[in-house]
């Protein structure tokens, strides 16, 4: 016993009370935090590019944990998926931050590891002899793929499903085995329930277990080595005479204060996201998937959400067959090289220097022209193709895998500088750094400019206002009473309804809840059956609880959509109820709001620019309709996301929070750096 | 970085540390980041609780007992919140001799919190004659069975009607009081409850008795 106290290695440890001394003994607690933490002597000179591998930490374990919460409330069946999550959003206590906090949070996952691996291609932290943390972590970004396309499915949102859908469909690209392999992907003929629920398993259980597993590696092989640096020296090659690193320095305290300012104002961006677009415009959480999974009907406009768009924009670009394979099996190689290549990178680069900083200027346009060709492809991948568009992904896709194939070459060839010996600071000017973000900027843009133009349905922008109660009770009643019906508003309870609209429980179980049976606190459920619906329309009415948010379009709110719809219906006798509408053509519902807004024509059959209301019809002023429909509107906004104002004044709290949290940071990290000649 | 010890590998830097300054900054920023902490804890906390669906389901009940038979619980068994509850008619005869031998009851007067203030009375009730209680036994939950004959029984040969807890032999009178030396605690748990006529109870709601 005494003779393992005495091996005890810092000084500190001689006055550790017993107990840590008996742990110690046992288990190497004190030797494990000095050799990661207090002992682990990062390199001085680290610049705002090695904050993203702790943020993806912090990352996972909010994933993990929210995961977790989220498990406890979602059902992974095909039947009940879909309202499980509207469920969480709505009738669970904070189930939406609980939702957000983890939809937020994979976009934000993909986002920091892609600035992190960035980080490793600029500075080379690839290189020998960090291969392995290289391999550990594209093998992490590999798991994180998979998580990610399988969470993606779980909602079972129609996007969840299309996209499962061609996905799933790839693995049928390769000859021979394809489609038995497809098949046995699914488990079925089609994604179906069994589908959802082994992506569930792999999503919750197996995939989480090797990632960390993977981090594990990632972490241990790194404080093997130690960390590069943006001058991308090795800091070991220069040591005291105690054998420390002259230009390192302990990682805790001085990174992990330093990490904790970066970390707040990473919370900071992040809960902005979370508490005040959580959608990002459809791109964390996609229109589409307000809609639940139809295995007969793609939405209009199919694509992965965002972190995933460069790659399918490669899939997308392979359009010739080649060697008597088709184009599509072609594809999928494509995309499977694409992310394959990166794991070889040590073995491609033949540089006698690490960092870009004295790498030549071969090396750093190459790494220019990656990165932008990696954006381009990823916006074109969000976007429908085009002929321009597929060219510009070709042409990308080609210097994308350049970067690469040619790396051999133009590291070898280039005129590379010597690196300092010790390590330095600010390496690129301020003037430059601009220079360099305007090069990046107008290189990603001016092509994508060159594609772009689209033009759509001009929608008048209608402001909503969820203060505004008087409306949304209105909008309530005309809901009740003309859109119940038919339609349901199957995600939403009676009571949550009445308590955020000020409606006393009385009065709405006298006036708007109809059906002896249903309860104030029941799900608000259309009296109309389904079969019925089918058969009186052709199709059943759709269920509007999501309707404003499934709505919604790169260029215009759902409630724009909304408004514009219900303004828009005009005579035309070869429709079966004798009405067409200007924003959803050939639309299978009745106009119900005739009565009050009376007949409107179309002038010009072409193009429909503007409707005429027809003198005498009507119940109601032209005026007096509008109202109404802006209330019925923003009664759909409301009910879409009944949480939307908690989580706008919850957010003002936690931004306030965060940033006065910053000040205690900042001043801690300063206390301890400002010694520190960096 | 809470663990109060100042590190120090800048050899420059050893002599000019402030170690009171570096102290107040490690417990003021530790301070704020548990409250951070508390806070961002409060919807993993929070989201434990029944939802609005728990809530509906658990909404109070409406109940006729016009139909009630003496000796029998009214059937088909009523669930408020899920659990059983119990409705049963007490004779005249009954009532008289419910509060004959209260010296075996362990809290005979209702004293302990296990019904509403309109029911702490002599028969627990606010019709003497119609009991309503929860059916689950106050020592593990399981469903005592009503036993409402007074004949001698294998536990109790002095039976004088009441109710059983198969699970542990508890032992409970026709009001829902416990007997003493048995494992059960406490009276059974009268809900809230009030009459909209005569024959029709709300349960869980305190209704006009609040």
């Amino acid at each position: 016993m005494s003779e393992l106290e005495n091996k005890s290695p810092t000084s500190d440890n001689k006055n550790k009370n017993g107990l840590m001394a008996w742990i110690d003994a046992r288990l190497p607690v004190t030797k494990t935090i000095e050799k990661h933490m207090t002992k682990y002597y990062a390199p001085k000179n680290f610049n705002i590019w090695y904050v993203f591998g702790i943020l993806a930490t912090v990352v996972l374990a909010n994933q993990l944990l929210t995961g977790i919460w989220l498990t406890m409330h979602y059902v992974p069946s095909s039947e009940a998926a879909f309202a499980s999550v509207e469920y969480i959003m709505r009738d669970v206590d904070y189930g939406w931050i609980l939702r957000y906090m983890h939809s937020t949070g994979a976009s934000a996952f993909f986002a920091v590891v892609y600035l992190h691996m960035f980080r490793a291609l600029m500075y080379g932290s690839y290189r020998k002899p960090r291969e392995l943390i290289w391999i550990f972590g594209m093998t992490i970004f590999l798991v994180l793929m998979a998580e990610g396309f399988m969470g993606y499915v779980l909602p079972w949102g129609n996007m969840s499903y299309w996209g499962a859908n061609v996905i799933v469909s790839l693995f049928g690209a390769i000859p021979f085995i394809g489609e038995s392999l497809m098949v046995w992907v699914q488990g079925d003929f089609l994604i179906s329930g069994a589908t959802l629920n082994r992506f569930f398993a792999l999503h919750v259980v197996a995939l989480p277990l090797v990632l960390v597993f993977l981090v594990f590696l990632h972490l241990l092989a790194l404080h093997e080595v130690g960390s590069n640096n943006p001058d991308g020296i090795e800091i070991k090659d220069n040591k005291d005479e105690k054998g420390i690193p002259l230009d390192g320095i302990p990682f805790h305290p001085y990174y992990s204060v330093h990490d904790l300012v970066a970390v707040v104002v990473f919370l900071f961006v992040f809960c902005f996201i979370l508490f005040f677009m959580p959608e990002m415009g459809g791109y964390f959480l996609e229109y589409a998937n307000f809609t639940e999974a139809d295995n007969l009907a793609t939405p209009e406009h199919i694509a992965p959400v965002w972190y995933f768009t460069p790659f399918y924009s490669m899939l997308r670009a392979v359009t010739y067959p080649l060697f008597g394979l088709d184009a599509k099996f072609w594809g999928l190689v494509v995309m499977a090289a694409a992310i394959a290549i990166l794991f070889v990178m040590p073995w491609l680069d033949k540089s006698p220097v690490k960092s870009i900083r004295y790498k030549g200027w071969y090396s750093r346009i190459a790494l220019l022209t990656f990165v932008v060709s990696f954006i381009i492809l990823g916006v074109l991948g969000v976007w429908s193709p085009t002929d321009g568009r597929t060219a510009l992904a070709q042409i990308c896709t080609v210097l994308y895998f350049a970067y690469f194939i040619l790396m051999p070459w133009y590291t070898r060839k280039e005129q590379t500088r010597l690196p300092p010996e010790r390590v330095t600071g600010r390496f690129i000017s301020i003037p430059q750094l601009i220079l360099a973000w305007v090069l990046f900027i107008g290189l990603t843009v001016l092509p994508l400019m060159a594609v772009a133009a689209e033009s759509e349905v001009e929608l008048e922008h209608v402001e909503m206002d969820l203060t505004d109660t008087e409306s949304l009770q209105s909008g309530a009643r005309t809901f009740i009473n003309y859109c119940m019906g038919c339609h349901s508003a199957e995600y939403s309870r009676y009571n949550r309804v009445a308590a955020d609209l000020d409606i006393p429980e009385e009065l709405m179980e006298e006036y708007m809840i109809f059906g002896e049976d249903t309860a104030i606190g029941d799900l608000m459920v259309s009296a109309l059956s389904e079969d019925l619906g089918a058969n009186a329309f052709g199709i059943a009415p759709p269920d509007l609880t999501l309707v404003a948010r499934a709505r919604g379009t790169a260029s215009a709110s759902g409630t724009d959509w909304l408004y514009g719809y219900l303004m828009g219906f005009y005579e035309d006798n070869n429709r079966p109820f004798g009405v067409n509408n200007k924003v959803f053509a050939n639309v299978a519902m009745p106009n119900v709001l005739e009565g009050l807004q009376g007949i409107q024509h179309c002038e010009d059959t072409e193009h429909c620019d503007h409707l005429v209301h027809e003198e005498g019809t009507g119940t109601l002023s032209e005026e007096e309709f509008e109202e109404v429909v802006y209330d019925l509107v923003n009664f759909l906004y409301y009910i879409g996301e009944p949480s939307r104002l908690d989580r706008q004044r919850i957010g003002g709290y936690v931004l306030l929070f965060l940033a006065f949290f910053w000040v205690f940071a900042w001043l801690l990290n300063r206390e301890y750096w400002k010694d520190v000649d960096h | 970085m809470s663990d109060g010890t100042t590190h120090s590998a800048n050899p420059n830097a050893e002599n000019t540390v402030n170690t009171k300054r570096r102290r107040f900054l490690i417990g003021s920023t530790t301070l704020v980041g548990a409250a951070g902490a508390a806070g961002a804890a409060v919807p993993f906390v929070g989201s434990w609780n029944p939802s609005a669906r728990a809530l509906a389901a658990g909404a109070p009940i409406t109940i006729d007992i016009s139909r009630l038979n003496s000796g029998e619980l009214l059937g088909p068994m009523p669930a408020w919140r899920g659990q059983p509850v119990y409705v049963f008619l007490r004779e005249e005869s009954t009532l008289e001799s419910l509060n004959a031998r209260t010296e075996q009851l362990a809290d005979p007067d209702s004293e302990e919190d296990q019904q509403p203030e309109y029911c702490q009375n002599e028969f627990r009730s606010i019709n003497p004659e119609v009991m309503i209680m929860v059916g689950l036994c106050t020592h593990l939950g399981c469903a005592p069975i009503l036993n409402a004959e007074v004949i001698p029984q294998d536990y109790d040969p002095e039976w004088q009607g009441g109710f059983f807890c198969p699970c542990h032999g508890s032992m409970f009178d026709l009001a829902g009081r416990v007997y003493s030396g048995v494992p059960a605690p406490d009276n059974l748990v009268v809900p809230p409850h009030y009459y909209e006529t005569d024959s029709v109870v709300v349960i869980g709601l305190d209704g006009e008795n609040s």
